[in-house]
């Protein structure tokens, strides 16, 4: 049903915009189910490290790299919202068990226990507004600086500052979300955040990095002293090895996710607009569907008129080739009729002239003179001249209307062949010749149509006598290949080279002087190969002019074998 | 005792030669023109054989031999069709009709009589 087409399209793509909108929301939620050990993790903003999802989940790359460290080791993770600074305080307390994104110092060494291999490294960029001028460290002499609270930028900054001289002054803000806030409110001149917080929101708040980087750290999670934090670390530490050492790892696809895929989250408007134009674009396809469906269902109705037409043509054309199928039956039927009926009218007659000539010859009905035997001799001639011709135009007749099948038989060659020599016997010692008879002492049965080959065999001794004046003529037949080998030979006048080539067509004779007492329809030869050819046999002459002719036919042994 | 044989045919020349071959050789002839005639006459002349076309009006050859063959006091009554029919299978047609024998038209005066005096000779041979 081609209408459905579009519908189909549509439905997919809105399933998958679902599937890609659940998935996400639901991942948080299968993580804290197994486990014994129950680790309490510390959880702040400071985005995309560490933060709490607009869903009020944690998120971010410390979350997701605990999360799958968790669901390896059978932890289950608690998560204590709160500050920086209220998490630093919790965990020296050992009120909860791990705090993230926490830099190595060696103050801090004192107070809280680090793993071994650093999670991120890290660095602090100073932040300004856009177009500020704070392109170097010595453009912030006399700038008011935000940083976050108890930090190490805070105190290394400070150290770096004085360095250079420069007087600056420098507030302690507890996160960094009031940092860029006041910066972007132009409270303050320049904001010191980590490279992972600036990189992901400068641009939101409309500021831009400035080359100022310093203090290159290395990020773990914390757990506090007294609470011996051992396997936790050790744990942790055997994983993010593995993790890094994978490039499919969860490692890296949370690095890809929260700095980069992150922007379109951090652009809500742009995931409304976004939205808006799917919304609008699955409107307009619906709509558009629709009217493509009204045009589908318009063009799909004329299709099917014009199929219905040419349904209705194509009935109108087979009924009317089986009327012409019937009528060319019909006169196929004539036509094996009118052969039939032919052979019956036209022998009819012919049977009472034989007949009664030869009724009158033997003279049953009284005797006869001399000249009446003689006259009544020549009748009889030309009647079974006649009769010859009628029996080859209806051969002729049938098997150009394929009328003429063969019926197949398993029988001797031998008397068969006897036979049919003894019919020439007469003729030939009338006119003096010599009639030769070579049977192998192999030729045996044969399995062909016995009154057609004795058909073929009687025309080339009916030929080969009526054109041999003196001499002999021979017929020899020995096995060949499968099959028997005859041959007839004479030594009549012959057959000149240019009269070979048409001498198995019909209505062919000799065209000279000579022929014309030789009487004949000139179809015998042309019934002769026909029917050695449905025998699936061959048929070739050999002739001299004025020396002799020689037919060869070969038929198999099994002619009516899958033919 | 008359040997006496039934001609169904319907052509008056041939059943004429036939009739003039046969009684020049001492048997009786009995005419019948028509299939009808042909099973009436077979069953109240008891005749020696019969001699059947296979061309006939009304009812063919091939149906007044299956008449024929119905009747048990003609069994061993040889029924020869004698016809020009010569195509493929026809010969296989009337035999199976019934016919004993088969003698193709035109006749041959010189072997006619012979060809009957052999089915009468091979009916009277025990079967």
């Amino acid at each position: 049903m081609p209408t459905r087409n579009p519908w189909s399209f549509h439905g997919y793509f809105f399933l998958m915009t679902v599937v890609f909108i659940l998935v996400p929301a639901f991942l948080p939620a299968l993580s804290a189910t197994a486990g014994e050990a129950v680790v309490r993790v510390g959880v702040y903003e400071n985005s995309p490290k560490v933060f709490t999802s607009e869903q009020g989940e944690p998120a971010g790359i410390f979350i997701d790299i605990i999360r799958q460290i968790a669901e390896l080791e059978g932890w289950t993770l608690e998560y204590v919202h709160g500050t920086w600074t209220e998490g630093l305080d919790r965990l020296a307390k050992g009120e909860i068990d791990l705090m993230p994104d926490v830099a190595y110092t060696a103050a801090r060494e004192k107070t809280y226990a680090y793993h071994q291999v650093p999670v991120l490294s890290d660095w602090f960029q100073v932040y300004a507004r856009k177009g500020s001028g704070i392109k170097s460290i010595v453009d912030l002499d006399g700038k008011r600086i935000l940083v976050l609270d108890r930090s190490v930028q805070q105190s290394s900054f400070g150290q770096m500052v004085q360095g250079f001289g420069i007087n600056s002054i420098l507030t302690g803000l507890p996160d960094y979300k009031a940092i860029f806030e006041k910066i972007a409110a132009g409270e303050a001149d320049a904001a010191i955040t980590n490279r992972f917080y600036g990189m992901t929101h400068a641009a939101k708040y409309g500021l831009e990095d400035t080359a100022i980087i310093f203090n290159p750290t290395k990020l773990f999670f914390a757990a506090p002293l007294q609470h011996n934090g051992g396997p936790l670390l050790t744990a942790i530490d055997t994983r993010l090895d593995q993790f890094k050492r994978d490039s499919q790892s969860i490692y890296y696809a949370s690095l890809a996710r929260w700095t980069s895929e992150k922007v379109n989250f951090s652009l809500p408007a742009w995931v409304r607009i976004t939205g808006l134009i799917i919304g609008v674009a699955l409107i307009m396809s619906l709509l558009g569907s629709l009217v493509l469906k009204r045009q589908v269902n318009l063009r799909t109705r004329e299709l099917q008129d014009i199929n219905r037409e040419m349904e209705g043509r194509i009935e109108q054309r087979t009924a009317e080739l089986a009327v012409a199928m019937q009528k060319a039956q019909a006169a196929d039927h004539l036509k094996s009729a009118f052969l039939a009926s032919m052979s019956h009218e036209l022998r009819t007659p012919l049977n009472s002239i034989i007949g009664f000539t030869g009724i009158l010859l033997q003279g049953l009905a009284g005797p006869l003179n001399e000249e009446q035997k003689k006259q009544l001799l020549m009748v009889q001639n030309s009647s079974r001249h006649l009769l010859a011709l009628i029996n080859d135009v209806l051969d002729i007749s049938k098997i150009e209307a394929d009328q003429l099948s063969l019926s197949f038989s398993t029988f001797e060659l031998r008397p068969s062949i006897e036979k049919t020599v003894k019919l020439v016997a007469p003729l030939a010692y009338k006119k003096g010749l010599e009639l030769v008879l070579e049977i192998g002492p192999d030729v045996a049965a044969v399995t062909t149509d016995q009154r057609r080959l004795e058909q073929v065999i009687l025309n080339l001794l009916n030929n080969a006598v009526k054109f041999t004046e003196k001499g002999r003529v021979s017929l020899a037949c020995r096995t060949e290949k499968n099959g028997y080998l005859l041959s007839v030979s004479d030594t009549g006048i012959g057959i000149r080279a240019e009269e070979i080539p048409g001498l198995f067509q019909p209505f062919h004779q000799i065209d000279t002087g000579l022929s014309r007492k030789h009487e004949g329809t000139g179809l015998g030869l042309s019934i002769c190969k026909k029917l050695v050819g449905m025998m699936r046999g061959t048929i070739e002459v050999q002739s001299q002019w004025r020396e002799g002719s020689i037919f060869t036919v070969w038929f198999p042994e099994n002619g009516g074998e899958s033919s | 005792m008359t040997k006496s044989l039934l001609i169904i045919e319907d052509n008056a020349q041939n059943f004429y030669m036939m009739r003039f071959l046969l009684e020049k050789n001492g048997f009786t002839v009995i005419g019948a023109e028509n299939g009808r005639e042909g099973i009436e006459k077979a069953l109240e002349s008891n005749p020696k054989a019969i001699l059947l076309d296979i061309q006939l009006p009304e009812m063919d050859g091939y149906a007044v031999a299956r008449e024929l063959k119905k009747h048990p006091e003609l069994d061993r009554v040889p029924i020869i069709a004698v016809t020009s029919y010569a195509m493929v299978g026809d010969r296989e047609k009337i035999m199976e009709a019934g016919a004993t024998g088969y003698i193709e038209k035109p006749i041959n005066p010189d072997t006619f009589v012979a060809e009957i005096l052999q089915y009468l000779q091979d009916q009277e041979k025990p079967s």
